[in-house]
């Protein structure tokens, strides 16, 4: 019986090791499987006596194997452990690392998605005579070492939206979210709440979560880990991986491959490799606050001693949390600190820290939570602002500040005491009127004879009726021709609609269609693309607008190879360092700060830089009491060059729109032309208001993302505007000719309390 | 009663239909590829979001267009003299023989047994809209139609008039017209099937089904 | 004139006919189109016999401007006319026919003056900056409420000083036509809630939520300058005035005459030949202060008091030029013909005469033939001519498609217009006797399905009667 057992065991970690290095294999793999084989073949005919001691030996051999090939490990390599089924899961760390736990929000199977797993469990310790059980709620993923239903661990949007309910459930009883993200990425699917806007709304809220969260990465894939890993402390498996897109998704695209070709394993762990994924890494990235060490070549759900350290260290990551943010900190923190400082002083299981907090605690909490997601990826980007720049950056925002409090606090008090009392007075005047006045008028006109002579009445108000109204508008009031115009309305050529099939709509004449119409076709309403100028004039009135910090400019932060051409390439072609931009304009004489990504500088990605700057721009909105408009003319998604970099965007920006919110701004976003996957899935799809501008496409993965993950055929309109609409992931769909007057609508209608034009 | 035996034997006889694709407006020819005996495929797709194989390019005002096969065929007739050359609208660029496919030769039989609701006179029809919303969502034959039903408009020389039905009572089976297509006078607009020859109906196609062997 | 052009006609019919005949007198080739439906059309026909089967191009759609520029370019032309209707009065393909990379000539007005001049509520605004009397009421959408009640109060209390008796104002949607989104207010009371009801109205159907208000004016008569003006737009010249007040419904004119009153032979409550003098006046300073350059017509509505107001503004040649052709001469010349007088001018001819050259004489009426049916609300009518005769003489023009006693199919795509009668008197009397002889002779016959084939004959002949009459 034992002895069938240990045989098993051994196949398995055979089985395994094979697995991890891939079809390729190496050498060491080789003689460990001849000797294996060997072993095996030999077993049955091992007398008694000398089957422990051969049980021995092949076992040590495939320790020492294992410690070796250690060594060896590749990042792609790390990929393929994080994804086997013998990789430990949710479910055991609940079980070894947790005292007690119940799962709540679905068992196994019955689950609205099993691929979320959320539990309340307890801590228990011993602190000094007493037992104390500190509840958390724990929420990962689960992969289920396999099973079908988990789908890997993909969580579908309403997986995401139940990890956000206990999330506030959590909020509501003040205890800790341990978070576990074992997921590949999110199931790209679009149907309500939507892949992408449920990620934009789990960021969202875990902004500003009012508990300590502690996240562990095993396996962070993009967007999907991000919905539940918006964290306090991220503490990263030293197996696992943290990445903005699974390097064979990278690999396609690098290869430009389409309809669901597989690109060479060689160009895949190239890609493994350029993106930095992993936990080593992410530590010096400083995305990942801490590595826990795992056995050699992964963790295995029997290593025991693994979740020990696994424990200590989750138990520690929240101790740290809560004491940082504790009015009442003393020895423990001190204790606590020290420990992080010369190593293993004090064993956390023996430092009781209450986890729960005060509502001065939650604030700091926040407060923290913003400024360490602030300092990340700073690196990331090149800074060509000048010295006097910088300080100037550093100055101004306390002069607006001062000007803000000034202005909109102290003076708009007493500017309304006093509009108040011109406005009684003016009432008082106009009763004093109507009474003294009017009658002594009427009396006198009873005197002088009947009103005035009709002849008279009837002239005059001809006159008013056939004379040329606002003569200073000019006779000719034709509607005004746009300020900027296409250069593709210069060409002499006729342009078809793609609805012609269908609505029938004629040829259009591409100097007529680029300029005066605006890009939209006359017949079926069909908007095609315009250029992101056409929009920073015609309707941000980009002409007078001042532009800030152009200077912060894209890199390479990753040395990936061949990056550095290709933006300088989109530098060139577009004038700009980064695709983000940003200004300041008057729309009808509103002031409004605007961050814009354009689709010509690769394709609008999301990298450090133009995540700093779309931080830049909330932040001095947020100072000015302006309204922030995020413009969206496309967005690809994270740029994934940048790897984490990008990817660490999403809580970045989404944090500094959360603020921006919450001190009462109105944070409006404008999708144009194509906005797919990252920026969607945060700081974009997190604004309560979100318009579309007709015709675009809005989404999370694009259709051959969609059809290969999910294995179903996508319609052909299942990411236009209209859809996103009845989805209810935008609120409007706008005509591009209109956008002025909507916005300005917007602006006047909706929005926080503290606009200066309030 | 309805011999489809015979009525199968005879489109057998003659299983395909000449299709000719002509220019739709005037512009410069370029054939794309392909020659006599070649074989091409119509709108595919789940959707038919997939265009037919591409048959010539036709530029206008500096254009270009494609132009795509409209059903599966093989290309009889190809008018390669015209390649680069300016046509006029309407001009013959290629012929198909499409081999009918099974649901065309169902609605051929069908023909001969719906009952069928001509076209009064030559003009444009369409729907009333409570009746298109009804088609478009639950499809054909989930429309009772009864005598004197006001069903079509009839759209000629820029005037519209209503048009009721007239005929037995029973589901819309088949739709012959297209909408902005003109209909000449005494065309068939519509398939009726009384609600009694339902089971009729279905055992035609049925037949049809099992008989007519679709070549792939 | 030594330059040899070919003018592509954007046109069918009868209208094409009498551009190849023009083109012909004036020594210039064309190109001419027709669609599938127009085959058995008279002007491909007449363009085969006069200009061979090379000038002749299929085309998908008339209504599709890169079939014409296609075929322009195939066959080389050099200037395009539009006739009337389709694009005569579309100012981006005027303005595409002379901003493509091989621009050739518009044989029409200026694509600006058409843009300008082709919307009413701007035409309006130019009227009234230049003193040109225009329909009392408010000349631009309005958006605001207490505007648009300041301005309906203004018009319920003009016409009470006018003594108009059930005076009233009309609400109408500006981006609308057609009589949509116009309703009439009588009481000033109830004005605020019909303002809104269009504005909705308005907002919901053209996205704009602009409103006109106007003075409801009632039986007025149609009248109509004829301006002619050299390429440059310096100089103009008119060429009389016609009547066009017989209307079916849906505003289609049927019959119009030239002048546009006869003061000696019908008494009027007012005094014409002021009237006449003053719409020519404002009309002539109006084509010379826009620089208008080409042919084209100010239509105006006259109250039963005799107050003339400015409608609108065609850009273009008219169906009913032939009838201010009849009644004038110029100099020598026996007659005029405005479609070779607007092709001429239009390749850039000079004017070569100025008013004082321009006599007028007799009357002349037109008659719009077509297959319609007045009793029953003047519904068209397709299918097929089988006979179509009449009794030519001196005073009588015919322009028609219809192929004389030939078998002709009305097409279903486009109006079902027969022909274009124009008859000369040399007083009101005498054009209505010949009118009346005309369509006594006539011989037309034909089949149709459904109702059978009609023509508005009677309806012409019964109409013949009252006209001019006020």
């Amino acid at each position: 019986m034992d002895r069938e057992k240990r045989l098993l065991a051994l196949r398995n970690r055979l089985a395994y090791v094979e697995d991890v290095f891939g079809p390729d294999g190496n050498d060491s793999i080789r003689v460990l499987k001849a000797r294996a084989a060997e072993f095996l073949e030999r077993l049955p005919h091992f007398p008694q006596a000398d089957v422990e001691r051969e049980f021995r030996r092949i076992e040590e051999l495939l320790d020492f194997s294992e410690k070796k090939l250690e060594k060896e490990l590749t990042p792609m390599d790390r990929v393929r452990i994080v994804r086997h089924p013998q990789r430990i899961c949710l479910k055991d760390i609940l079980e070894n690392v947790y005292d007690n736990y119940s799962e709540i929000g679905g068992q196994g199977e019955y689950n609205i998605d099993p691929s979320v797993l959320i539990a309340r469990a307890i801590i228990s310790r011993r602190v000094g005579r007493r037992v104390v059980n500190q509840p958390v709620l724990v929420i990962g993923h689960e992969k289920g070492h396999g099973e079908e239903f988990r789908n890997g661990g993909s969580a579908k949007p309403w997986g995401n939206a139940k990890a956000l309910h206990y999330m506030k459930v959590a909020e509501t009883e003040n205890i800790p979210i341990h978070t576990y993200v074992f997921t590949p990425g999110s199931y790209p699917v679009e149907d309500y709440p939507g892949a992408a806007q449920q990620i934009a709304r789990n960021l969202y809220e875990m902004s500003a979560l009012r508990v300590p969260v502690v996240a562990v990465f095993s396996e962070g894939g993009s967007g999907g880990a991000e919905a539940v890993a918006l964290a306090d402390r991220r503490i990263m498996l030293s197996h696992g991986y943290y990445s903005v897109i699974s390097p064979e998704g990278a690999a396609a695209i690098e290869g430009r491959l389409r309809n669901g070709q597989r690109a060479d394993s060689a160009l895949v762990e190239r890609c493994a490799r350029q993106l930095a994924i992993t936990a080593q890494d992410n530590v010096a990235n400083g995305y990942v606050d801490r590595v826990v060490q795992e056995p050699p070549l992964g963790a295995r759900p029997d290593h025991f001693e693994f979740f020990k350290t696994l424990r200590r260290e989750i138990l520690q990551a929240t101790n740290e949390v809560v004491s940082s943010v504790k009015s009442m900190k003393l020895f423990r923190a001190m204790a606590l600190s020290s420990r992080t400082h010369r190593k293993a002083a004090l064993d956390p299981e023996s430092i009781y820290v209450r986890w729960d907090l005060s509502n001065a605690a939650r604030d700091r909490l926040l407060c923290k939570r913003y400024q360490r997601f602030r300092d990340m990826s700073h690196h990331a980007y090149r800074d060509n602002r000048t010295f006097m720049d910088k300080i100037r950056s550093g100055l101004e925002p306390l002069c607006w500040s001062l000007h803000s409090f000034v202005s909109y606090g102290l003076a708009r008090g007493m500017r309304k005491r006093v509009r108040d009392l011109a406005e009684e007075v003016s009432a008082e005047a106009f009763l004093i009127s109507e009474r003294v006045v009017r009658p002594a008028r009427k009396a006198l006109s009873r005197f002088s004879g009947p009103d005035q002579p009709r002849a008279e009445l009837g002239k005059r108000a001809k006159e008013a009726l056939t004379r040329l109204s606002c003569p200073e508008e000019g006779a000719c009031i034709n509607g005004d021709s746009w300020v900027w115009m296409s250069g593709r309305a210069r060409e002499d050529r006729a342009v078809s609609c793609p609805n012609a099939r269908t609505h029938g709509c004629p040829d259009l004449w591409a100097p007529d269609l680029f300029s005066e119409f605006a890009g939209v076709c006359p017949c079926c309403g069909h908007h095609f693309s315009m250029e992101y100028e056409w929009y920073f004039y015609n309707v941000f009135n980009y002409a007078e607008a001042q532009e800030f910090n152009a200077d912060i400019e894209s890199g390479n932060p990753l040395e990936y190879e061949g990056f550095d051409a290709k933006i300088e390439q989109a530098r060139k072609r577009t004038g700009r360092k980064s695709s983000c931009v940003t200004f300041e304009t008057s729309l009808d004489g509103v002031q409004v700060v605007v961050a814009s990504l354009i689709a010509p500088f690769r394709g609008g990605t999301v990298g450090a830089a133009e995540g700093e700057k779309f931080i830049l721009a909330a932040e001095r909105a947020q100072k000015k009491h302006y309204p922030f408009i995020a413009y969206v003319h496309g967005t690809a998604g994270i740029r994934i060059q940048e790897g984490v970099n990008g990817v660490i965007q999403m809580p970045r920006c989404t944090l500094a729109v959360r603020r921006y919110i919450d001190a009462g701004g109105l944070y409006l976003v404008i999708y144009d032309t194509n906005s797919y996957a990252g920026p969607v899935a945060s700081f974009l799809g997190c604004s309560p208001y979100q318009f579309a501008i007709r015709s675009s496409n809005i989404g999370f993965a694009g259709p051959g993302v969609i059809s290969e993950t999910t294995g179903m055929p996508v319609p052909p309109n299942y990411h236009k505007a209209y859809q996103a609409l009845s989805r209810g992931h935008v609120h409007g769909i706008w005509d591009r000719r209109e956008i002025r007057k909507n916005l300005y609508q917007v602006l006047l209608t909706v929005g926080g309390r503290n606009l200066y034009y309030r | 009663m309805l011999n489809i035996k015979e009525l199968l034997e005879d489109i057998k006889s003659n299983p395909y239909k000449e299709i000719i694709v002509r220019s739709p407006h005037t512009g410069t020819v370029e054939f794309a590829a392909g020659k006599s005996g070649d074989m091409v495929r119509g709108r595919a797709g789940t959707w038919g979001e997939k265009p037919g194989t591409l048959l010539a390019h036709l530029t206008r005002e500096k254009n270009k267009k494609p132009i795509y096969a409209p059903e599966k065929g093989e290309i009889v007739n190809i008018r390669t003299e015209l390649e680069g050359a300016f046509v006029e609208a309407g001009q013959e660029l290629l012929t198909l023989r499409h081999y009918l496919t099974r649901k065309e030769v169902i609605e051929r039989i069908l023909k001969q047994a719906l009952f069928l609701f001509r076209a009064p006179e030559r003009a444009k029809y369409y729907f009333i809209p409570e009746v298109d919303q009804k088609l478009k969502v639950s499809g054909k034959r989930s429309v009772k139609v009864f005598e004197g039903m006001d069903m079509l408009i009839v759209s000629r020389m820029k005037r519209e008039t209503p048009l009721a039905y007239s005929g037995p009572e029973g589901l819309i089976y088949s739709v012959y017209f297209h909408r902005g297509d003109n209909v000449d006078e005494g065309e068939p607009l519509l398939g009726v099937c009384p609600e009694d020859q339902l089971s009729t109906i279905q055992d035609v196609v049925a037949r049809v089904q099992s008989e007519w062997e679709e070549d792939e | 004139m030594s330059n040899r052009h070919k003018i592509l006609i954007a046109n069918r019919g009868e209208i094409a006919m009498r551009i190849m005949c023009a083109c012909r007198e004036l020594g210039h080739d064309f190109v001419c189109l027709y669609t599938p439906e127009d085959k058995y059309s008279g002007h491909v026909e007449l363009a085969r016999e006069l200009g061979g089967e090379q000038s002749v191009y299929k085309i998908s759609n008339y209504l599709d401007a890169n079939e014409i520029f296609s075929v322009a370019d195939q066959a080389n032309a050099t200037a395009i006319h539009p006739g009337y209707g389709f694009f005569a009065e579309d100012f981006r393909f005027a303005r595409r026919v002379v901003r493509r990379d091989r621009p050739m000539i518009f044989i029409g007005p200026s694509w600006w003056i058409i843009r300008d001049l082709g919307d009413k509520i701007n035409t309006k605004r130019i009227a009234r900056s230049l003193g040109v009397p225009t329909i009392p009421g408010s000349d631009r959408p309005i958006y605001d409420e207490m505007e648009a009640e300041s301005i309906a109060t203004h018009l319920f209390e003009f016409q009470r000083a006018q003594d108009i008796r059930g005076g009233m104002v009309l609400v109408k949607a500006s981006a609308g036509g057609g009589g949509m989104g116009i309703e009439e207010v009588q009481d000033p009371d109830q004005f605020r809630s019909v303002f809104r009801r269009v504005r909705n109205y308005a907002k919901r159907n053209f996205n704009d939520e602009g409103v006109l208000i106007e003075q409801r004016i009632f039986d007025f008569n149609h009248l109509e300058v004829q301006i002619v003006s050299e390429h440059g737009g310096k100089r103009h010249v008119h060429f009389g005035t016609r009547n066009c007040s017989v209307q079916s419904t849906g505003k289609q004119k049927r019959i119009e005459v030239a002048p546009g009153f006869a003061p000696a032979e019908v008494p009027y409550a007012f005094d014409a030949d002021r009237v006449l003098d003053e719409i020519t006046r404002h009309s002539l300073a109006m084509a010379e202060e826009v620089g208008y350059d080409n042919v084209g017509t100010w239509e105006w509505i006259v109250t039963p008091r005799g107050e003339p107001f400015l409608m609108e503004v065609n850009t273009r040649i008219q169906v009913e030029n032939g009838i201010s052709a009849a009644i004038s001469r110029v100099g020598e010349q026996e007659h005029v013909d405005l479609v070779r007088e607007q092709i001429r001018l239009g390749l850039g001819d000079t004017l070569g005469y100025d008013q004082s050259d321009v006599r007028f004489s007799g009357i002349s009426i037109e008659y719009r033939l077509v297959a319609e049916a007045p009793e029953r609300d003047f519904a068209p009518c397709s299918g097929r001519i089988l006979r179509f005769q009449w009794q030519e003489a001196p005073w009588l023009k015919m322009y028609t498609q219809v192929p004389k006693n030939g078998a002709y199919e009305i097409p279903m795509e486009y109006d079902p217009n027969l022909a274009l009668v124009i008859i000369w008197g040399e007083n009101l009397q005498q054009a209505r006797e010949r009118g009346v002889a005309f369509l006594d002779s006539l011989i037309l016959e034909g089949e149709a399905s459904g109702h059978g084939f009609s023509s508005n004959v009677a309806f012409l002949k019964a109409r013949t009667q009252g006209l001019l009459e006020f």
